[in-house]
């Protein structure tokens, strides 16, 4: 961008003997890009950098060349003024080097809050195909309300209806305790049925049978059972 | 005559059902379904939504969608690809203008997003041009007939609706006469039978590889009635090399490694990649099997399915194959539990009385419960229920029809081809549980597998394809999650990365979490981790990765991966920054989520964004092929 507006409006001011001078007649901030051009050994004092910062717009840029081996003064120097983006570049000519540095964005002096600038994250690619509409979309204020639960009959435990998943009447525990019913070794001994139905195996018998799991047998039988029946709860 | 005449003109039409069902009852709905129109004189053609493929949805005339709503609110599994296909904006608003269609949804009203997903789709379809039939019918699972009080009088609306404006559809008219619906309509089935001397035997005894491949493809393809295709075809064969544990025998788990070799051809896959594997069933359950059905194991048999007009005799289906191989192959006795409607048939097969008063109870709405109780709840298998009702004695042909097809089981492979030619290591974790009413059960495949002896030749039938998790290019950085078996994949990754790095180039870094319950019970691979996490390896934090384990049960406070990673933040968006992928892996429930979670709080924290910036990227993340998932049950 800035390679762009320096060819449509390239303006510079040029200044000669700047070694001497200890204040530049320029406006401050009003410089893109600062060309400072050394031949002489002489590192320049410190004043005329102050005024080439000065002079320089935030973001704009300086660019140094010389023919001393101060690089690392320099750098220094131009680190202390403020300067970012500090870089030693390659020049054609022998003992010759240049280094440029931006200016920063924000203006000395001026107040920054401290909170963390908010950065952009790294960007992802997505392939546009797979650009789905909202789901959520699709659904009504209708769809959204609460459902209705059905009007419900007689709450007995053991009929056919079971308790809610959200059950508040107790059902739920009841069922729960009904579940655990165990058997005991004196049953299996010699087991007992008043409905007749619990020697028929699992498929006949009723939630409450104290047998369920166990396999079929015939009244007047000790019924087999595999290990783990007579062990507690897990 | 006239009749006749129409039918040769007109092609037949058919009604198509989809269905998505997670449990099985939107599959017994649409079977339910599709006998009452077949009882009308309609044809129909039931599939899974995962079996159908969306973009051929606008060439459909008439569509009818069976599908439930989750406890979470939630598509069932099998519909997953299909719903992402029709969320998407490229659709147009005239492209389903040729179909009309019907919903009818499973759900809970005890929960907020009741049947969601048959509201969502019924208006997808909508927006996408459909003219809906009827308005949508939606069974409750809180009604007292289950989701049947919806149903009966959804269908019977449906059946008027259909005969009024395409009459067509049923050829007969609608009504249907009172004897049809208390009677048992015949199997979908026919069986010819062969003696052994009337059919050409294989000379050699031997377990042949090719006959084996054959039987295997026949059985299948006779099954489901559909041509003998690529897919019934294995892949390969293979056979156990090494089967040991690596949990510590005693503690509460129980996971084996296996490394398996092909037997055949040589095999193909990418790390990540999934192998299914078709399990031998026990032959006691077999023999038991055959003796309560009174069957013979020497004969040989035929199955053609009727009304199936795409089914192209050839050269494979047509061939006998003996019964009991068939039996083996492909009915599957000993594990899965059989649907109600077997129930309902075996109840015209009783000849006890209470026998057929209890079956014709459990296949009825108001037995809905405790059918489910007794069967669905306790896995009861085919064996056990037969054996239950003594007094059933039910033909071969509706056996083959009602009883669940012997399903192949899947497995993240857990190795590398460039690493171990020829082979495909499994990390297994061996299943058993304990029912409600405390009956000892033990999974099929996982336990087949732990049985199989290296000494012994036993072939195992494989398919390999690809799951959800790509195989990365290796100049690609990685954040692995895998906690428990979840580390299967991860260790194909990184004994791949491991032999690739440097040759030439060498390999971007892998971070790795990997979580289980104790240090010195289920630290599956450990010292493979630690060779890896090693200087210069693959592991290595000088690499830019790392290794870290959190061990859930060794002190007082859970520990889980996500601790770990919150631990590693600035690791983890350093790796992330530099456009690393993210691949998750494990068991479901609350991992996959709360991982998510940890990486949304570590993107906000690190890249000084807020949590709802973060939330969006991350799914950009997962839009742009960058995050992946494999969970299962």
């Amino acid at each position: 961008m800035f390679k762009k507006e320096a060819v449509e409006e390239i303006n510079p001011l040029i200044i000669t003997q700047a070694a001497s001078l200890s204040s530049l007649p320029v406006d401050s901030s009003s410089i893109d890009l600062v060309m400072f051009i050394s031949k002489s050994s002489d590192i320049s004092g410190d004043k005329l950098f102050e005024e080439l910062s000065r002079v320089l717009k935030p973001g704009g840029e300086i660019f140094i060349q010389q023919t001393s081996d101060a690089k690392s003064s320099l750098e220094r120097k131009l680190l202390v003024l403020g300067f970012s983006d500090i870089q030693v570049v390659q020049m054609a000519e022998l003992q010759s080097f240049g280094i440029k540095g931006k200016k920063p964005t924000w203006k000395i002096g001026s107040s920054f809050s401290l909170k963390k600038p908010v950065k952009s994250l790294p960007k992802v690619q997505i392939d546009d195909d797979m650009d789905l509409i909202d789901e959520d979309s699709l659904l009504s204020e209708e769809d959204l309300k609460k459902p209705q639960l059905p009007p419900v009959g007689d709450c007995e435990v053991g009929s056919t209806r079971k308790a809610c998943k959200n059950c508040t009447c107790g059902r739920a525990e009841e069922e729960e305790k009904v579940q655990k019913l165990g058997v005991t070794t004196d049953l299996l001994e010699n087991p007992k049925s008043a409905c007749g139905s619990c020697g028929l195996g699992d498929a006949f018998r009723c939630g409450t049978c104290p047998y369920k799991g166990l396999p079929p047998f015939k009244l007047g039988q000790k019924v087999t059972l595999s290990e783990n029946f007579l062990a507690a709860d897990i | 005559m006239y009749t006749i005449l129409l039918a040769a003109m007109e092609k037949t039409r058919h009604l198509l059902i989809l269905y998505a069902t997670e449990t099985g009852n939107a599959l017994d709905a649409a079977e339910q379904l599709g006998r009452e129109a077949e009882k009308r004189g309609c044809p129909v053609h039931i599939l899974s939504l995962d079996e159908f493929d969306p973009s051929s949805l606008p060439l459909e005339e008439f569509v009818i969608f069976v599908v439930s709503t989750t406890g979470q609110g939630d598509t069932p599994n099998p519909m997953k690809a299909f719903w992402t296909f029709l969320l998407q904006r490229s659709l147009s608003r005239q492209w389903l203008e040729k179909t009309r269609y019907a919903v009818f949804g499973l759900g809970d009203s005890g929960y907020q997003k009741y049947n969601f997903v048959a509201k969502k789709l019924d208006k997808r379809l909508a927006d996408l041009g459909g003219t809906a039939i009827i308005e949508r019918g939606l069974g409750d699972d809180q009604h007292p007939s289950g989701y049947e009080g919806a149903l009966d009088p959804w269908m019977s609306s449906l059946w008027t609706v259909l005969y009024n404006e395409y009459p067509l559809f049923f050829p007969n008219g609608l009504d249907v006469s009172v004897s049809d619906v208390k009677m048992l309509h015949p199997p979908k089935v026919d069986i010819t039978y062969l003696d052994s001397h009337e059919v050409y035997l294989q000379s050699s005894a031997e377990i042949d590889l090719k006959s084996l491949e054959r039987e295997i493809v026949k059985s299948r393809s006779m099954l489901s009635g559909k041509k003998s295709s690529d897919k019934s075809k294995p892949n390969c064969f293979l056979k156990m090399v090494k089967n040991h544990p690596i949990s510590r025998p005693g503690c509460e788990k129980d996971v084996r490694h296996f490394e398996l070799e092909a037997l055949s051809s040589t095999i193909k896959y990418e790390v990540g990649d999934v192998v299914e594997i078709l399990p031998g069933q026990n032959p006691e359950a077999i023999d038991a099997f055959i003796k309560r059905c009174n069957l013979n194991p020497e004969s040989y048999i035929i199955v053609k399915h009727k009304n199936k007009e795409d089914f192209v005799e050839d050269g494979v289906t047509n061939v006998p194959i003996n019964l009991k191989r068939f039996i083996e192959l492909t009915m599957d006795i000993a594990s899965a539990s059989p649907r109600r409607y077997f129930f309902e048939v075996m109840s015209f097969y009783a000849s006890a009385e209470h026998e057929k008063e209890r079956l014709e109870y459990f296949a009825s709405s108001e037995g809905r419960d405790d059918l489910y109780q007794y069967n669905q709840k306790e896995r009861r298998t085919v064996l056990e229920v037969l054996e239950d009702f003594p007094s059933v004695n039910m033909p071969f042909e509706w056996l083959v029809q009602l009883i669940p097809p012997l399903k192949t089981r899947a497995f993240s492979i857990s190795s590398s081809l460039l690493v171990h030619p020829n082979q495909v290591h499994l990390t297994v974790s061996i299943v058993s549980w304990t029912t409600p009413f405390k009956r000892k059960r033990t999974g099929l495949c996982s336990n087949w597998l732990a049985s199989l002896d290296p000494n012994q030749r036993v072939c195992i039938p494989a398919w390999f394809h690809k799951g959800s998790l790509p195989a990365p290019d290796p100049s690609l950085p990685i954040i692995l999650i895998g906690p428990g078996t979840g580390c299967a994949p991860f260790r194909g990754f990184v004994e791949e990365r491991a032999w690739i790095d440097s040759k030439p180039a060498p390999t971007s870094p892998i971070l790795f979490f990997f979580g289980c319950r104790n240090e010195q019970n289920d630290f599956l691979y450990k010292e493979f981790w630690s060779l890896h996490s090693q200087q210069g390896k693959v592991l290595s934090e000088e690499k830019g990765g790392g290794f870290y384990v959190a061990f859930s049960r060794d002190q007082p406070q859970k520990v889980y991966v996500q601790h770990k990673m919150r631990e590693q933040s600035g690791k983890v968006w350093d790796l992330l920054s530099k456009g690393a992928a993210v691949y998750v892996a494990g068991s479901s429930n609350n991992m996959p989520a709360d991982v998510l979670a940890a990486f949304e709080e570590i993107v906000a924290d690190e890249g000084g964004v807020s949590r709802e910036a973060a939330v969006r990227w991350l799914r950009m993340l997962e839009k742009g092929g960058k995050y992946h998932v494999e969970a299962w049950a």
